[in-house]
């Protein structure tokens, strides 16, 4: 694999709180996420992979270059920050006409660009609008269009799918992927394992500032398989269903709530569990009221893996 | 691609010169500036009814109206347009945009500097000529009176120029300047200008009304204890400093890291 992007212990905090901390890491073509819980630093780098902070100790290059006070590498290089900022007094014309004319673009061509741009994110009909009356989700996707309008070689895009649409959601994905396809270098950042497991299977995971693991997601889902699951219920006959769920080989514990009404039952098996869960449903007639799954946010995946 | 290297500072210019005049803050500013025109009005309209003595008007202006343009409208136009043109892009996270193109930082900074300078030289140029016309509405056939505009209007864009270079230097710098910039206005200014000797030499308001065409003794508290400098002298000086300011301003915001809150 060739770098396009290189982090040699990489390390920035902010007074007393850390940003990231020794991170090596080496990013090629194609896509890769980024993934860790908030306030894990994945922010933190992509900021300082565009050039908007400096690290404070250890080097980032992007096609060999220091990113920072290098303007000219902005040429190569697309990213959609987090933050849901705009110029409100500007239309989504405007601002996209500016950045494409900052690029470089003579008028007619900053227009086409813009134009290809914004018909990409679907937003050329509201075009003319003042970006202050676009949704969230619209201004999220003008952000997007913000980063590829230039066509850039290395795009990164922080947390791109916050507050977008399902529907828009499923073509950004999309979008994404084309890029990957096209051999260019795509940093995706998220939260949500789902989420970057359906665009690409090379992952970076971090916490607490630190890389803790990195490479195929098959891999990393399998560490994450390997430790049990909790899944709570709230059911009008949970004994009746205890009885059932503990004959299974897949479940390891139940634990009864005090309400008499809810359940906890730990799983190492959660695709097995959920595929009988299921039959007993539809073949037992056991009404379920409530199903939550505190494990599946990444937070607590972490902590799993961490061994808290 | 069609890609060209070009000066993106026009650019940065005329993008934020137009948005600029949307924004609730500039016509808020447009409103203030026209209440000195409307004080001049009245003041006209009483003398023309004959409530006031004759030139009253006209002293009027020379007395408090140049008081409250270049002691108070200026300075104050210039902290709060100088001051957010790296504080506004903090404050509403749009730096990043500006600063993850393929061009330098100074560009944007000076394209936005001019922007505001000029939408401030616009408020405050066309409100003192209402004011002066208002005020010398019967001498308008005198070349004097139309000189005394030409110097009044070429302070006012000199001193709008360097109060807003060190305002958009102190924006830069630090994240509340406005605080800091009003203190240097109605402290720092309003006292020190009435220091005697060298003193009232480190502030600008000082230049400011060395230039000011009132005679010694006839601009009663807006001349108070000020031993002007020569004109030549104090045009350069405030040229010098507004250009010292701005290559300061330039020189922060190309090193700076402006951290967009929510970090990690």
């Amino acid at each position: 694999m060739t770098a396009v992007l290189q982090a040699e212990k990489l390390s920035k905090w902010y007074g007393n709180i850390l940003g990231i901390s020794d991170i090596n890491l080496e990013i090629g073509s194609g896509i890769t996420g980024l993934l860790g819980p908030n306030g894990a630093g994945k922010s933190t780098f992509l900021r300082i992979a565009a050039g908007q902070l400096k690290p404070k100790i250890g080097r980032l290059t992007i096609f060999g270059e220091e990113v920072f006070g290098n303007h000219l590498l902005f040429r190569r290089i697309g990213f959609c920050p987090e933050h849901d900022s705009a110029y409100s007094e500007m239309s989504g014309w405007q601002f996209i006409l500016l950045l494409a004319r900052l690029h470089g673009f003579d008028r007619k061509t900053a227009a086409q660009m813009s134009e290809k741009a914004l018909a990409t994110v679907g937003l050329l009909e509201s075009r003319d609008r003042q970006v202050k009356g676009y949704s969230f989700g619209m201004r999220q996707r003008l952000r997007l269009a913000s980063s590829i309008l230039h066509e850039p070689e290395i795009l990164m895009l922080d947390e791109p799918l916050r507050g977008v649409d399902p529907l828009w959601r499923i073509r950004i994905m999309q979008l994404i992927k084309d890029y990957g396809r096209q051999g260019r270098t795509v940093i995706v950042s998220s939260h949500i394992l789902p989420e970057i497991e359906s665009m690409t299977s090379e992952i970076v995971l971090i916490h607490q500032g630190k890389i803790f693991a990195k490479g195929d997601i098959h891999r990393i889902r399998g560490l994450i398989d390997s430790h049990p699951h909790q899944v709570s219920l709230r059911c009008l006959r949970p004994r009746q269903l205890a009885q059932k769920l503990i004959e299974s080989d897949f479940v390891s514990s139940v634990d009864f709530g005090p309400d008499g009404r809810s359940l906890t039952v730990k799983t190492n098996q959660r695709d097995l569990f959920f595929t009988a869960l299921i039959r007993l449903i539809a073949e037992d007639g056991l009404e379920i009221e409530e199903i939550t799954s505190p494990d599946d946010n990444l937070q607590a995946v972490f902590d799993y893996l961490i061994g808290k | 691609m069609n890609m060209k290297e070009q000066n993106a500072l026009p650019i940065v210019f005329a993008s934020f010169f137009k948005s600029g005049f949307k924004a609730k803050r500039t016509r808020a500013f447009i409103l203030l500036s026209l209440i000195p025109v409307l004080l001049m009005l009245i003041m006209r309209v009483m003398e023309t009814a004959g409530s006031l003595a004759a030139n009253d008007a006209a002293n009027f202006f020379a007395k408090v109206m140049l008081v409250l343009y270049f002691q108070l409208l200026v300075p104050v136009l210039a902290l709060f347009f100088g001051s957010t043109i790296v504080n506004d892009e903090l404050d509403n996270k749009t730096l990043v945009y500006l600063t993850t193109v393929p061009v330098r930082r100074r560009a944007v900074l000076l394209g936005k500097y001019l922007a505001a300078f000029l939408q401030a030289a616009l408020l405050v140029g066309c409100g003192f000529l209402l004011c002066f016309l208002a005020a010398n509405i019967t001498r308008l056939g005198d070349a004097a009176a139309w000189e005394e505009l030409a110097v009044f209007l070429g302070t006012s864009l000199l001193s709008l120029f360097c109060y807003s270079a060190l305002f958009t230097a102190a924006g830069a710098f630090m994240k509340k300047s406005i605080l800091i910039g009003l203190f240097f206005v109605f402290g720092w200014e309003s006292v020190v200008q009435y220091f005697p000797g060298v003193t009232q030499k480190f502030t600008i308001i000082h230049w400011v009304k060395s230039l000011l065409p009132v005679p010694p003794g006839e601009g009663g508290f807006l001349i108070f204890q000020l031993q002007p400098s020569p004109p030549l002298e104090s045009v350069l000086v405030l040229l010098a400093a507004g250009f010292l300011f701005l290559i300061l301003a330039v020189f922060i915001f190309e090193r700076k890291e402006y951290i967009l809150s929510d970090n990690a």
